[in-house]
């Protein structure tokens, strides 16, 4: 089966894979440094500055019509979290110039302008570009702000900052509102020093090349270009501690409870598990997770949905680098005591180990199915394997296929048995009258 | 088993009409994991009155029943359906659309069992009062979580006040008062009407073998008996080509306003390729004066008017089509204003060749990445079936648009009098 191909020098890394099964070539950059409440908003503005103008592209426009022009390949950026890491992310991906006529080329010149796009923004004086950073300031409020909108997303982030309130991990994706008047070019233009200098950079190509060693050369080389001080990096290369999850922490669980004109009530619960997706006992908690709520076949969507219907979507997830394992449902809020109680109910099946042969073996069938699937999407597999390189032990799929098809019952019921429920979290709609 | 190879496009396709009417059209992708599969019957929302030939009077039946019953052919006599899937590793689902109702599963292994149960509990109706008054719970809740979200709000708003009359005005899902009135005689009555195997197209793409697929198909088929092809009526009342409303509102839980403006093609158009045609020439017109690389768009968030989240589409049937723009807006009526300035401007100067070209050579490598994708061909596949259309003509169609083409469809697309605004504001 398709694996990367790694090659490593201080902190850049260059993973390759090469596959003729794709009619376009992907490559994503992704710089990662520790979450801090100082640099946050900073951080996770800067994917979408580099887009607003290099110093060959000095626009937006300019950049976007670049890309167009290249058979109009998608490029795009982002920030995420993963555990306690802020990831800065760009993606590009170009046709397979061997399908398209007139296209040859195309990739060097995607590979030459995402790397512009992260290591060589358009800047003025000490900083970056005024006119981009306040228009990038306007968006980045927008986006903070449009989280509010979508009340499903909503109520997720305000469960997990409750849950992990005074943790890195509990700081927002895409920082704070609050920050950005603060922000200035020059603050910036330090935050961007800071993560190009200090962060792990790894590069993801995958599609069909011809030669794996003489791409990965071309992408350091590019990078040695790049990053020209990045010997005299702060931090010396290669040593960030891995990402560790959340520990479990004692006393009873935090209830929150939110109002808002909506029309449907949001019940989330957050459990703290300690593991995470370097230690021996993940496969047992996929496993647990999925037979909990990670399918329709699963105690959350049989118990809540189907039998008491009381809701639409009644799930449950596990973060892979914090451990958390987060359940959501949408119900209507009068049903909140019923719909709480049959999902503590159905953790307390998992726990004292109701759990049927079917629902082990069904389980193991649907995540295998989701892995393999990630195989056919290479964004998915660019996130899979960094989710390991974080973690301090990357698997490759075969590798973590085999560990879940090892799990046995037991495990699943000690994995269970870590879930400490940590948070209780309810957004109450009170718009339900204007139905009456 | 009919094959037809597209070079450009690097695949061949396998068709094949079944004794029963079933069009089976199978795309094998070599080095994909997954086989994803849909069957896929042309009814959804719109389809709200209708009787077969030979019956005396057309049935009219509440607003959201194509989605319920999408929802109830998952509940078989002896259980669950995604219990089945489950069992053979295969991740399962179904969606409504205005025109179409579509099951699915992906899978990457048993490709054949999970066929035979996608063909099954498709073909094997199971209503009781006692299921059926359960699921109006269930979908209660699926239209909540909508009424919240505002990008569905504005959308169905904007169709309500483009269409006076046609159900394509009406929610997918209906509402929670209309799911009341549905009952287990109107959804046999429907799923009769409709799930013939003449009315519907099974399509499959991904990593499998073709043979050995449609031999399980062609089995499967075999084995059941079904009435002759009927005669489909549907009946639409007679739209007014103008639009309803020029501007609706809806208040909302959110940080920012929403706008969408949208403009109504007054015209039928029948099923076949110039479905498709239009569609893509639009897409080109409606890209170069709003997507990501226009001036206007890069003006719009320069003046925080727009931000990233701004987008177009334009969606085309024999009896509807209409296009749309927006997203985030501080100031709809000013975004508004802006729009038809720029409309006012290209109207007289016609599009830029240059910019017509670059988005033109877009179109075509993302339609080409997006084969890439095998949900992304099941769903547009039968999408376009039912329309008459041919989704791997996309290329050789954008081939031989011309700049003439785009701008005779702009000056006879963009009219004010078939131009609508929908709003959703902060509540406040």
């Amino acid at each position: 089966m398709t694996t990367f191909h790694t090659v490593d020098e201080g902190r850049f890394h260059v993973h390759t894979m090469l596959t003729d099964q794709f009619r376009t070539r992907h490559l994503v950059a992704k710089l990662a440094v520790p979450l801090s409440r100082e640099r946050v908003t900073e951080t996770a503005m800067l994917p979408y500055l580099w887009l607003e103008g290099t110093r060959s592209h000095p626009t937006a426009l300019a950049i976007t019509r670049r890309a167009d022009d290249l058979f109009g390949a998608m490029l795009r950026s982002g920030i995420g979290k993963r555990g306690n890491r802020h990831v800065a992310e760009v993606y590009l991906t170009v046709p397979d110039e061997g399908r398209l006529r007139g296209a040859d080329g195309i990739f060097e010149e995607g590979l030459g302008l995402l790397l512009d796009v992260v290591t060589d923004p358009l800047l003025e004086g000490g900083g970056f570009s005024k006119g981009n950073v306040e228009r990038e300031r306007g968006l980045h409020r927008k986006r903070i702000e449009s989280v509010f909108d979508d009340k499903i997303a909503w109520a997720m982030e305000r469960a997990l900052a409750e849950s992990l309130h005074g943790l890195p991990e509990g700081l927002p994706r895409l920082g704070f509102a609050d920050d950005l008047e603060a922000v200035t070019p020059e603050g910036l233009y330090a935050a961007h020093r800071a993560l190009l200098q200090e962060g792990d950079v790894h590069v993801y190509a995958i599609g069909a090349f011809d030669d794996a060693p003489a791409l990965a050369n071309r992408v350091l080389t590019a990078l040695r270009e790049a990053f020209p001080d990045a010997r005299q990096a702060a931090q010396p290369p290669g040593v960030a501690a891995p990402v560790a999850p959340v520990p479990a922490r004692s006393g009873e669980p935090h209830r929150v409870v939110e109002d808002q004109p909506v029309q449907q009530g949001k019940l989330n619960l957050v459990y703290r598990t300690g593991v995470a997706y370097a230690s021996d006992d993940y496969p047992a908690l996929l496993v647990a997770n999925g037979v909990l709520g990670g399918f329709p076949h699963a105690k959350l969507f049989r118990n809540v949905r189907e039998k008491a219907s009381l809701a639409y979507y009644a799930s449950s997830r596990v973060d892979a680098l914090s451990g958390l394992v987060m359940i959501q449902t949408g119900i209507d809020p009068a049903n909140r005591d019923r719909a709480e109680a049959i999902i503590l109910e159905q953790v307390e099946a998992l726990r004292r180990g109701d759990v049927a042969e079917e629902e082990m073996a069904f389980t193991k069938r649907g995540l295998a199915n989701q892995y393999r699937q990630s195989l056919d999407v290479p964004a998915a597999l660019a996130d899979i394997h960094f989710g390991g390189v974080l973690a301090g032990h990357t698997r490759t799929i075969d590798e973590l296929l085999d560990a879940i098809e090892d799990v046995t019952r037991d495990q699943v019921v000690a994995a269970a048995n870590r879930l400490q429920l940590d948070t209780v979290y309810f957004l109450r709609g009170q718009g339900g009258a204007e139905h009456a | 088993m009919r094959e037809s190879s597209d070079d450009r496009l690097g695949h061949v396709l396998y068709h094949e009409t079944l004794p029963n009417g079933l069009n089976v059209f199978l795309l094998p992708k070599p080095g994909f994991q997954q086989t994803f599969a849909t069957f896929t019957t042309h009814y959804g929302s719109v389809d709200s009155t209708f009787r077969l030939a030979g019956e005396p009077e057309f049935t009219t039946v509440p607003d959201g029943i194509a989605h319920f019953l999408e929802h109830k052919m998952f509940e078989s006599e002896h259980g669950d359906v995604f219990r089945d899937f489950a069992r053979h590793g295969a991740s399962a689902n179904a969606y409504t659309t205005f025109d179409i109702t579509s099951y699915l599963f992906s899978s990457t292994q048993d490709v054949q069992e999970n066929l035979e149960v996608l063909l099954d509990f498709v073909q094997d109706p199971y209503f009781t009062d006692e299921n059926v008054a359960k699921e109006k719970g269930i979908i209660a809740q699926e239209i909540r979580m909508y009424e919240d979200n505002p990008d569905t709000r504005v959308f169905y708003g904007l169709l309500r006040a483009l269409y006076a009359v046609h159900p394509v005005r009406v929610d997918i899902a209906g509402t929670v008062e209309s799911i009341q009135r549905i009952d287990k005689e109107t959804l046999y009555r429907c799923y009769r009407t409709f799930y013939h195997p003449s009315n519907m197209v099974f399509f499959a793409v991904g990593g499998f073998d073709p043979e050995a697929a449609m031999a399980v198909i062609r089995e499967n088929q075999a084995r059941k008996s079904f009435p002759e092809a009927p005669r489909i009526e549907r009946q639409y009342p007679s739209e007014p080509p103008g639009v309803h409303q020029d501007r609706v509102e809806a208040r909302l839980a959110v940080s920012q306003p929403r706008c969408l403006i949208g403009w109504k093609d007054p015209d039928p158009l029948p099923p076949g390729p110039g479905i498709l045609e239009r569609e893509l020439l639009t897409g080109v017109v409606l890209d170069v004066l709003f997507g990501r690389s226009s001036d206007l768009f890069d003006d719009l968030i320069g003046e925080g008017l727009i931000d990233q989240q701004f987008s177009w589409e334009y969606e085309r049937t024999p009896e509807y089509g209409y296009s749309l723009i927006g997203g985030n807006t501080p100031d709809p009526d000013r975004l508004a204003a802006r729009v038809e300035a720029k409309l006012d401007e290209v109207r007289e100067s016609g599009l830029p060749e240059e910019e017509f070209e670059r988005c033109r050579r877009k179109s075509i490598g993302r339609f080409m990445a997006a084969l890439d994708s095998p949900s992304y061909i099941a769903r547009h596949f039968a999408s376009y079936h039912f329309r008459g259309a041919d989704l791997f003509q996309t290329v050789e169609i954008l081939d031989r648009l011309t700049l003439e083409d785009a701008n005779r469809r702009m000056r006879e697309h963009f009219v004010s009098g078939q131009q609508s605004i929908s709003v959703v504001l902060p509540k406040a």
